[in-house]
């Protein structure tokens, strides 16, 4: 008898232990889109470290592109998200997203100090690429507003991300970090570079 | 023992075919009508996000030009509900992402809007607004209630967002400041980016 109880009870241990919550209406409208929208910059890399490394580059450069990329960048990706949504073709819009990753990435290893017009100039073309990848999501998500909310707060938190990472430039030891961590973005672009052009599986 | 269990079975089968529904909320006073006016924007994000920008540009201009919306633009929602009929909620969709891109320039060129300008888009976004909550009315819902709730929420919320964005612009240190209306010019662009390919979406549909 004891036995049976003690079976009965590792049973049902263990089949509490394995339950998982029923997801009857997963990825459904507007927590489905939000979720999206806010998960679809962090979840591509290449797009993750060229947002961060934006941020970064912005600390670099100081005021004022520290305060007028975060204002301006959001704007611009979304003139790219327009292009998606139209269905606008890019040329070679995952070739210009993985350059983004080394150009921003050198430019942060580098130190490169561009005149602002010239390094808003550069940003601003990545923005719509990366933008455009965004927006042509856009028609597809579960709810439309909420994608775009989701996905412009998480492009707005990783500059801001950036930003706090480049505050480590007041810091010798910060600076050295920095760079090691801008020629890592390059490296990484490099690696989406060379899959974007076949050379790796 | 058998006559206990049929005397148990029996009292709870009473028990339960006797049982009312639990009303803890005054729904059945008819005053229902007016927690739905007064929620039902707060679950639509065109709403949260609409009264919000709207709450901020005029948060950012002070209270002095700021104060004219707590009259204008309860008005504008109660204005709006009867053209429900006329522009259904996905008729609006256009209008909301032409307002989100207009207040969210304004914000992020941080312009100094003059008090009629600002009572005009006020007036206009809680029209559309206002049209868009009354087009999910059903024929049973008692309007006057309704649009009272509405109006309340409407109240409500640009008084406390315009009254936090003027609190979290005023600080001592000029640093701060600055980095306060940065923050602020931010969101703004973020409303104006989210505002532009909303319209984009609006026409490519």
């Amino acid at each position: 008898m004891n036995l049976h109880i003690s079976r009965a009870l590792t049973t049902a241990i263990a089949a509490i232990a394995l339950t998982q919550p029923a997801l009857a209406h997963e990825q459904a409208g507007v927590a489905g889109g939000l979720a999206s929208g806010l998960l679809h910059p962090v979840t591509g890399i290449d797009h993750l470290i060229a947002m961060v490394a934006v941020g970064i580059w912005g600390a670099q450069l100081g005021a004022p592109a520290i305060w007028i990329l975060p204002i301006t960048f959001p704007l611009v990706m979304a003139v790219g998200g327009v292009l998606g949504v139209l269905h606008v073709p890019l040329p070679m819009p995952e070739l210009m997203i993985a350059i983004s990753a080394v150009i921003l990435g050198v430019a942060v290893a580098a130190r490169l100090r561009l005149p602002f017009a010239a390094a808003a100039a550069i940003v601003a073309i990545f923005a719509i690429f990366h933008g455009h990848a965004h927006g042509a999501e856009l028609p597809r998500a579960a709810n439309a507003l909420a994608y775009g909310v989701g996905f412009v707060t998480a492009t707005g938190l990783l500059h801001l991300c950036g930003i706090m990472i480049g505050t480590l430039t007041r810091w010798p030891a910060g600076e050295r970090i920095i760079q090691g961590l801008g020629a890592g973005i390059a490296g990484i672009g490099c690696y989406f570079l060379a899959q974007g052009l076949g050379a790796v599986a | 023992m058998r006559s206990h269990l049929a005397r148990a079975l029996t009292a709870a089968a009473l028990l339960l075919t006797g049982a009312n529904a639990a009303e803890a909320h005054i729904v059945a006073a008819r005053l229902g009508d007016f927690y739905m006016g007064a929620s039902h924007p707060l679950t639509d994000l065109q709403d949260v996000l609409l009264w919000t920008a709207t709450g901020l540009l005029a948060g950012t201009l002070g209270a002095a030009r700021g104060r004219w919306l707590i009259l204008v633009f309860p008005l504008g929602l109660l204005a709006g509900l009867p053209f429900a009929s006329l522009f259904g909620a996905a008729a609006t969709q256009l209008a909301d992402a032409t307002m989100m891109l207009a207040i969210g320039m304004l914000l992020a060129a941080a312009a100094q809007v003059p008090t009629f300008v600002l009572c005009a888009i006020a007036f206009a976004v809680a029209v559309i607004r206002g049209a868009a909550n009354g087009a999910e009315l059903g024929p049973e819902t008692d309007r006057l209630l309704f649009a009272a709730g509405l109006a309340c929420a409407g109240y409500t919320v640009i008084t406390l967002t315009m009254a936090l964005t003027a609190v979290f612009r005023q600080t001592t240190s000029d640093n701060s400041a600055s980095w306060r209306a940065i923050a602020v010019r931010a969101l703004g662009g973020w409303i104006a980016a989210i505002g532009l390919m909303m319209a984009s979406l609006a026409l490519a549909t």
